[in-house]
């Protein structure tokens, strides 16, 4: 339920996607507020990929609006949707490996030069970056390459920021720091769309949640609601 | 010895500069650009009309250049959306298919308008001794605006935001997209670099000796096999290819034989596929 | 298989229907001329290389780029046999043709056993094309390099400006699309079609992808080297120009594509329409270039499956109800 007052950051009406004529996801209405975490959760295979790549422009909507500020992005292409202000960060990452991690964070900030707080900045916010600056995106450990994945969305200073199941493959221990990382985030007033698998993980940063069922929102509410209810304890918290 | 060496270092700068103009389209697009060679001539020959018409070297050589820039955008923007509509082997196959027929038209029109086309751009100047070997101007001008061109290069593509942006296309399009890169846009302008690069080579080329309306199928020829050897997308690799593939091509050509010398270059694309497939210096 | 004769019939109609055209032309259009003849005989010379092209590109996707080559390999190779031993021709043909078949095969070979793409198999193949080119440039003694081989021992009313020769190339030609139906028909032409429909599905459903991929490449070459050896023996004399890459691969890729990869008659309707095409458009080498250009793009761009697909769908929305022979296999 969006919060009263607060404009509306991302609308998202009726949106069907899909592979090959077939649709994957349909009817799909989200809103996410500016300064709000939002988080999108179900199993394997609900949609959530396919959701995000739509929004994110690299998959063409079938039918839906994607709105970001009032802007119509709907089958736009993606590099104009990611400078209009939306910045996506995909499971596989899809880094330069060839190319330094510096040089990686300084094409996050494409066309325009680097910033260079925002490099102290990201650089702050990971500090392992900063010591790896010279090294090849493609020698990173899987960590290392989320919080790059990560920095070099940050780098062209988005509006909203999509992640895609941001803790795959990544150990326990870094999955919860990566969080932790978000939720700092947030504090800065990054609004986040945050796809994840572990439920008690997402709705511990996000606000509100949506939960995604075979391509179609099955629930939404916020945060408390979502880990009360009792479907969802049973299909995602393991708890009878 | 040395002059066999010397002589090849100067071939090598030149195969160099063709493959990277090959190499660069194959590297962002996957498309290997059979009317490449053609380029070359169409560039040499309107440097021949326009000498012809009675102005300046180097007014001719920067339209040459210009010419065949120009006619590089027109087959991108023309034939090479259908193949970049499509994906992998598809995509591979039809741009080698729509280049190839590119190649036969543009090729039969130079030829058919004018049969004995040739360019031969002569720098005066008597023989300049390089490491005890004397070398024509012709030669120096050409292997000094190589290695000038091959600079600025790796400047572009180290140090400007566009270069890398290209460079980035190349190693990840998807990431490239994500972070605001336009693929197509920046297709297009290297597309128009490949060009021009390739009008260089006509102009270097012509220094060296006559560049006739009929190399092209040759001249592409040299390209893809510097290209495949150095490695598909590598444009480093295509320069040191170049020079190494010329230093072989002039040893072999001098102490064995020319037709031999052909075969042992094909060869070495060759083996470069069967043996190391990602070239000297590819990914 | 059910080899009954009326499938048997059915199967190899649209070929009886070829032959018979074929075969009826001489008297109805030759007019006893000995250009026209030798125009034609070149017709089916192109048609024959061009089913083993259509069995090797169009029906298991490897780009060779070397048919000229092959038929080179099988010209030379049966031509050079007989001029230096005192051997009858038709030895000349079985070692011209076995040697191509051997080479084709290798090709193959090689590029299923390092997993080339089709592009690193048309890069390999074209090294192969201008090595062969070069090769014979180069041995002078063996081979008269630009000046051509003489190929004694060749009886005259084998000629290729004689009808004789054209019948000779007809029979050589309905025998090749014989072949093609055969494996068509059989679990082989199922195994092409479904590697061709998705490599990785065929293997999955337990076709041996680089097997049948090595079988059409040896068959195919047997066909492209027979019919250079033949070639060689019909007209007598023979050149690296005979089977150069300019002359042969460019031409035989864009009439094959022209009448449809993988389709039976494909090489045949491809090979007559641009024999007639190249006689009253071309004025110059020249030009022709640049025709085969505009066709190759035309083709590639909007005819993929062949021109004669195109028509007869065209042909089959305005005729529903009848049932077109299948001549499109």
């Amino acid at each position: 339920m969006p919060t009263s007052g607060r404009p509306e950051l991302l609308e998202v009406e009726g949106l069907a996607a899909g592979y090959l004529g077939e649709r994957v996801i349909d009817g799909i209405d989200v809103q996410v507020q500016t300064g709000e975490a939002v988080a999108i959760v179900g199993s394997n295979g609900a949609g959530k990929t396919t959701l995000f790549r739509t929004i994110a422009g690299l998959l063409p909507a079938m039918a839906g609006r994607v709105v970001l500020d009032g802007k119509d992005l709907t089958r736009r292409p993606a590099h104009r949707i990611s400078r209009a202000g939306i910045a996506y960060v995909p499971a596989e990452r899809h880094l330069f490996p060839a190319m330094t991690l510096k040089s990686n964070l300084v094409l996050g900030a494409y066309p325009r030069r680097p910033d260079p707080t925002t490099l102290e900045l990201v650089y702050d916010l990971f500090p392992r970056l900063r010591e790896r600056q010279r090294q090849q995106a493609g020698t990173l450990s899987g960590g290392e390459q989320q919080m790059l994945a990560v920095a070099r969305a940050l780098m062209a200073r988005p509006r909203l920021l999509m992640l895609d199941e941001p803790t795959t493959g990544l150990a326990p221990i870094i999955a919860q720091s990566a969080f932790a990382a978000l939720e700092g985030l947030k504090n800065e007033g990054m609004t986040l769309l945050i796809a994840e698998q572990q439920v008690p993980l997402a709705l511990s940063v996000a606000e509100r949640g949506y939960v995604l069922e075979n391509g179609r929102i099955r629930l939404s509410g916020s945060a408390e609601e979502l880990e009360r209810n009792p479907e969802v304890r049973r299909a995602y918290l393991g708890v009878a | 010895m040395t002059a066999v060496i010397l002589d090849g270092i100067v071939l090598g700068l030149a195969f160099g500069l063709l493959g990277v103009g090959m190499t660069l389209v194959y590297g962002l697009g996957g498309v290997l650009n059979l009317a490449y060679g053609q380029i070359v001539v169409l560039a040499a020959i309107v440097a021949m009309i326009v000498i012809d018409d009675g102005r300046a070297t180097l007014v001719a050589a920067i339209l040459g250049v210009l010419a065949a820039a120009a006619i590089a955008v027109v087959l991108d923007l023309t034939l090479m959306r259908p193949v970049y509509r499509e994906r992998g082997e598809e995509r591979t196959l039809l741009g080698l298919l729509l280049t190839l027929g590119a190649a036969f038209v543009i090729g039969g029109v130079l030829s058919w308008r004018y049969p004995d086309g040739a360019l031969y751009i002569y720098i005066a100047g008597d023989p300049l001794s390089i490491l005890g070997v004397p070398m024509t101007r012709g030669s120096i001008w050409a292997s000094v605006i190589a290695l000038a061109v091959g600079a600025l290069l790796l400047l572009f593509f180290g140090a400007t935001t566009f270069g890398r942006g290209v460079r980035s296309v190349i190693q990840d399009e998807v990431g490239a997209r994500l972070v605001g890169i336009n693929p197509s846009f920046v297709r297009t302008v290297i597309f128009a670099l490949s060009g021009a690069l390739a009008g260089i080579v006509a102009m270097t080329n012509a220094m060296v000796g006559p560049l006739t309306v009929n190399a092209g199928f040759e001249l592409t020829t040299f390209a893809l096999i510097v290209t495949v050897v150095g490695g598909l997308g590598s444009v480093a690799g295509a320069f040191l290819a170049g020079v190494l593939l010329g230093v072989v091509n002039s040893l072999s050509a001098h102490y064995i034989g020319q037709y031999i010398t052909t075969i042992i270059l094909l060869g070495a694309a060759a083996l470069t596929i069967l043996i190391r497939p990602r070239g000297l210096l590819g990914r | 298989m059910d080899l009954s004769w009326r499938r048997v019939g059915w199967a190899l109609l649209p070929i009886v229907v070829t032959a018979a055209v074929l075969v009826i032309l001489p008297p109805v259009w030759f007019g006893d001329s000995p250009y026209t003849t030798s125009l034609a005989v070149q017709a089916m010379v192109f048609a024959s290389y061009g089913v083993g092209f259509n069995l090797i590109f169009g029906s298991t996707n490897q780009l060779f780029l070397c048919v000229g080559a092959l038929a080179g390999v099988g010209g030379y190779g049966a031509a050079i046999l007989v001029n230096e031993t005192s051997l009858p021709m038709a030895a000349g043909l079985v070692v011209g043709t076995v040697s191509a078949a051997l080479v084709g095969g290798l090709l193959s070979w090689i590029a299923v056993r390092r997993s080339l793409g089709i592009i690193f198999t048309g890069i390999v193949t074209l090294v192969f094309s201008l090595a062969f080119a070069n090769l014979l440039l180069g041995q002078r003694d063996l081979t008269g390099a630009e000046n051509g081989l003489v190929v004694e021992g060749v009886p005259d009313r084998l000629a290729d400006d004689h009808v004789g020769g054209y019948y000779l190339f007809v029979g050589l030609l309905i025998a090749f699309l014989v072949v093609f139906r055969a494996l068509q028909l059989s679990h082989v032409g199922w195994a092409f079609r479904a590697l061709r429909d998705d490599e990785v599905a065929a293997e999955l459903a337990g076709v041996d992808v680089a097997r049948y991929r090595i079988y059409a490449a040896t068959i195919g070459s047997a066909m492209i080297g027979l019919t250079g050896a033949l070639l060689a023996f019909s007209t007598g004399f023979i050149s690296p120009a005979t089977y150069s890459f300019d002359r042969v691969d460019v031409r035989v890729l864009v009439f094959v594509a022209f009448g449809g990869l993988g389709m039976l008659l494909g090489p045949v309707i491809g090979a007559s329409v641009f024999a007639i095409l190249d006689e009253q458009l071309t004025t110059s080498f020249e030009t022709r270039e640049v025709l085969y250009g505009v066709f190759i793009i035309a083709i590639f761009l909007g005819f993929r499956r062949g021109v004669v697909y195109a028509v007869v769908k065209l042909v089959r929305r305005f005729v529903p109800a009848r049932r077109v022979s299948d001549a499109t296999g």
